[in-house]
């Protein structure tokens, strides 16, 4: 039976909801806009690594560096049309 | 009766009554002829159920000519209008509608077909192998493409044309002052043939990156599948954002949202901002093959190989990542602040860099190369100082403060003209007589394509320029009539004999389609331009397993190497090969797709239903199905390639 | 169709291996789909018109319950893939099956929170904000739905086949497919609701 609950995974599971308490601080706590941001920031993209690298398996094949560079060249892009649009909109208009 | 009024045109002409006869007569002529020579069977065993990249590539070939067609009348239409004062050929509405399609069938059903058309027959056979990755996804990109524009082409006679502009800005769009179908036509269509070219970018990505003949490193692609590999990756990137926009635009229109609206907190301006994030990446996947196929076609003909490899790699990806990072200089006037303009003009002007170290390049590639000036490199020829033309007048537009001068004018229409019709179109021209021996076994004759590439040159002088001028004066864009006293009547002219001239040249090289079928020699062997890369290293006709014997590559020109160098380009034995199924599903499913899309502009709800089920029922069948290919036996390929050693 | 037994079973053919990158590519895609809808939903966040802003509607406990729901069902396919590679077919297909019936409590979930909404006043016609919220909401929720019917044919598939090479691609697929609307999941709890919440 236990070989079905491999240390990885279970540690990955465990890491995942640690993060999600981490960012409820934002919520049950009361941080300023700045620093709730940055908690949810940090919180969101390690829990997305965490998915990517341990659950998804994106770098077990030699193609791992194009499945990676891919992947990242995506959240630049997404980024840069999140943060333009709200440069445009929000901050400079 | 209200059920059948809405299918009415609400500004009817003579022009659109005459074009539904024409179009009744044409179906019929097609049905009718089918019938009588027997040849729905053939048409549905080779065409509509192939899933040959080649056969889908000479069918977005043919769907792309006929846009052209479509188009070009549009353009002449446009130019007619405006050749005198306060003319009264088409009244504005009947304008604002002609400018939109051709804006839309241009860029989306003309452009973009095109490139498809060339990728698809193309990358296979430059990378050495038998089929794209995923065979069947090809055919329905393909299907999904074709539908989508066949919806949007019916809307000039049901329901009517978008008129909101290609762009389709809200407000206008909206309900309130777009309160006919023709703006739902404008979202399904495009949605529809969207997700086809989201497919291609998928399949085409896979397929570079996986099936590449053995030896042939990333560093060793020809040049056009390196552009296509970087076009895809714009493609997949940018492709979503459109497909969201759209379902915004269409739930606005069709469910009462309110995302683009003026009331209720919906911000119009949001429309604009995601199109262009999508609309001009947009521009860069329709140039970047065209610069694929002008380096092949320029190092072939200058007998060189191609100057400055790894720096026209690096430039592609440069401008790849920078043509995401620019969108807001399409709406310079909108309102926000002199920082975010700062921005988006800078990176704007950057892009002129790579762009530069391209052209130069391609100049080094000619220097002191053996050039012979045959239709393709004619065009690529006239290419350089044309598109350069075009590239500068792209930086005085991206200077935003200037920008308010020159925002929404004749001179922006003259610019972006400047640079689609010599870099993309004759792109699409010099490639089509390059690779139209690969494709059909025969040459185009040279003595009338040349006087076509002259008279479309001269032509798009004669066009375009006086629109700079104008344009400088203050004549806007998208306006249906001026009156003499602006003085723009002469220029304006000018710019109609242009679009005549172009016109004339378009015809010859429909003529010229036609002589060739009839005179041209046919025994013109596998490789008629002394050519570079592995295309032209199989027959012609290309057998449908493209290679009896995997290639091996040790360069970027890996056929030139075989023929002068003596390099063993096809080492080992044949062996039986896999090839796909052909399948009837990605037809039928896109078919559905064209019911569905259908309904929903007319907001017929069960239909809209029904054929949303019969989506993901053919979906199921995909799922459930057990399919595994054929394999082509030794015996059937030696036979093939002793009757084809026979013709050449 | 060659096989190559040195290579787990979901990627032992050539055509293999090339659908599990081509699925990668369509994820990096949904990326910029799902980017693109932030992005609106940012812009359009306290575009409220006349209707509730986030902080009104928005509430703790269904959104914490579907986040652990969620977050559970990726944990648990992660564990079906395992036990697809160490060839246990029974094991693999009970995880897959739980992993189903948790996305379907989060689509329960969902629904009611969609209820409330609209009881609250909060419809897709209501205000810009609502109308992004419902959509971005939707999308993924839609995916979730999608994926229902999709994992649901594939494990009638795994049953009927066994494990083949093409069915545990199939599977695989498919986890790649759940884990990523985990994540997209993750950025609509931090980015929506507790930034709203905030």
């Amino acid at each position: 039976m236990s070989e079905l609950f491999p240390r990885k995974q279970i540690m990955g599971f465990v890491f995942s909801l640690v993060l999600t308490a981490a960012a409820l601080t934002v919520y049950f706590l009361h941080l300023s806009f700045a620093q709730g941001m940055a908690v949810l920031l940090i919180t969101a993209f390690v829990q997305a690594l965490l998915q990517l690298v341990v659950f998804m398996h994106a770098g077990e094949t030699k193609d791992k560096w194009i499945i990676y560079g891919k992947v990242y060249f995506m959240i630049a892009m997404a980024l840069i049309t999140v943060f333009g649009t709200l440069l445009i909109f929000l901050w400079d208009m | 009766m209200d059920f059948f009024d809405r299918f009415a045109i609400p500004n009817p002409s003579i022009a659109i009554y005459a074009s539904m006869v024409a179009i009744g007569l044409t179906v019929v002529a097609i049905i009718a002829g089918l019938t009588y020579f027997k040849k729905w069977g053939y048409l549905w065993r080779e065409w509509l159920t192939t899933v040959d990249h080649k056969r889908i590539g000479i069918m977005y070939l043919i769907s792309a000519l006929i846009m052209l067609f479509r188009g070009g009348v549009d353009a002449i239409m446009l130019r007619a209008q405006l050749a005198v004062p306060d003319n009264k050929l088409l009244d504005p509405q009947h304008y604002n509608e002609v400018f939109s399609t051709h804006g839309v069938i241009m860029v989306m059903f003309m452009a973009m077909p095109f490139i498809f058309a060339f990728m698809n027959y193309v990358v296979p056979l430059q990378i050495g192998a038998r089929d794209v990755a995923f065979p069947r996804l090809n055919a329905l990109s393909f299907w999904l493409f074709f539908f989508g524009a066949m919806l949007f082409n019916i809307s000039f006679v049901i329901g009517g044309s978008p008129d909101a502009g290609w762009t389709s800005y809200f407000p206008l769009a909206g309900n309130d002052l777009s309160p006919h179908v023709g703006t739902n036509y404008y979202m399904m269509a495009i949605q529809i043939s969207g997700i086809g070219s989201l497919m291609t970018g998928i399949n085409m990505i896979t397929t570079i990156f996986k099936m590449r003949a053995p030896g042939m490193t990333l560093m060793k692609m020809p040049m056009f599948t390196w552009s296509v590999l970087v076009t895809n990756l714009i493609i997949v990137t940018v492709f979503p954002v459109i497909t969201v926009a759209l379902a915004m635009g269409t739930m606005d229109r069709l469910f009462g949202t309110h995302f683009f609206a003026t009331t209720n907190g919906g911000m119009d301006m949001l429309w604009a901002n995601l199109f262009w994030v999508w609309g001009h990446p947009e521009v860069y996947i329709l140039i970047l093959p065209a610069f694929g196929l002008y380096s092949e076609i320029i190092s072939t003909f200058s007998g060189r190989n191609l100057y400055g490899y790894k720096s026209m790699v690096a430039s592609m990806v440069i401008i790849s990542a920078l043509s995401c990072m620019v969108w807001a200089h399409h709406f310079f006037t909108m309102g926000q602040g002199a920082l975010a303009n700062s921005f988006f003009s800078i990176t704007t002007m950057m892009i002129a860099v790579p762009t530069g170290v391209k052209i130069f390049n391609w100049l080094f590639t000619l220097w002191k190369g053996k050039i012979r000036f045959t239709v393709p490199m004619l065009y690529s020829l006239g290419f350089i100082p044309l598109f350069v033309i075009g590239g500068v007048t792209g930086v005085m537009l991206a200077m935003s403060a200037a920008d308010y001068q020159y925002h929404n004018t004749m001179f922006l229409v003259a610019h972006f003209h400047n640079t689609i019709i010599p870099g993309v179109v004759f792109a699409m021209l010099a490639g089509l007589t390059y690779y139209w021996p690969k494709m059909f076994g025969f040459m185009l004759n040279e003595r009338i394509g040349k006087w076509a590439f002259w008279l479309l040159s001269i032509g798009f002088c004669l066009a375009f320029f006086p629109m700079y001028i104008t344009g400088l004066d203050g004549q806007a864009r998208r306006m249906y009539t001026y009156s003499e006293a602006t003085g723009y009547g002469p220029l304006n002219m000018l710019s109609f004999v242009g679009a005549g001239v172009m016109a004339i040249s378009f015809a010859l090289i429909v003529y010229n389609v036609y002589y060739s079928v009839r005179y041209s020699p046919r025994n013109i062997g596998a490789d008629p331009w002394d050519a570079r890369s592995l295309e032209w290293a199989t027959h012609t006709p290309v057998p449908e397993y493209n290679f009896a014997i995997e290639p091996h590559v040790a360069s970027s020109e890996a056929f030139w190497d075989a023929k002068k160098k003596g390099h063993e380009l096809f080492p080992g034995k044949v062996e039986k090969i896999h090839m796909p199924n052909s399948s009837g599903v990605p037809f039928i499913m896109s078919a559905i797709f064209f019911v569905f899309g259908f309904s929903m502009i007319f907001s017929l709800w069960i239909p809209a239903i029904i054929s949303l089920i019969g989506i993901f029922a053919c979906m199921a069948h995909r799922s459930f199905e057990n399919d595994h290919g054929r394999y082509i036996s030794v015996k059937e390929i030696e036979e093939t390639e002793t009757k084809l050693r026979g013709v050449n | 169709m060659k096989v190559d037994h040195t290579l787990p079973l979901e990627y032992s053919t050539k055509q293999n291996g090339m659908n599990i990158f081509g699925f990668w590519v369509f994820l990096a895609a949904e990326i910029m789909l799902f980017a693109t809808l932030f992005t609106s939903y940012f812009t359009l966040e306290h575009r409220t018109g006349s209707g509730p802003s986030g902080a009104e509607i928005f509430e703790i406990a269904p959104v914490l319950i579907e986040t652990f729901v969620l977050l559970t069902s990726s944990f648990t396919i992660g564990l079906g893939v395992h036990a697809m590679r160490i060839g246990r077919k029974k094991a693999m297909m009970t995880f897959f099956v739980i992993t189903l019936l948790l996305g379907l409590v989060f689509l329960g979930f969902e629904i009611d929170e969609f209820i409330t909404y609209i009881h609250e006043g909060a419809t897709l016609q209501t205000s810009a904000f609502t109308a992004m919220l419902m959509t971005t909401l939707g999308t993924h929720g839609l995916h979730v739905t999608f994926g229902l019917f999709w994992g649901t044919a594939i494990l009638l598939q795994v049953k009927k086949r066994g494990l083949t090479p093409e069915t545990a691609n199939k599977s695989f697929i498919f986890s790649l497919y759940w884990h990523f609307l985990d994540v997209v999941w993750i950025f609509i709890f931090s980015f929506i609701y507790l930034k709203g919440m905030m």
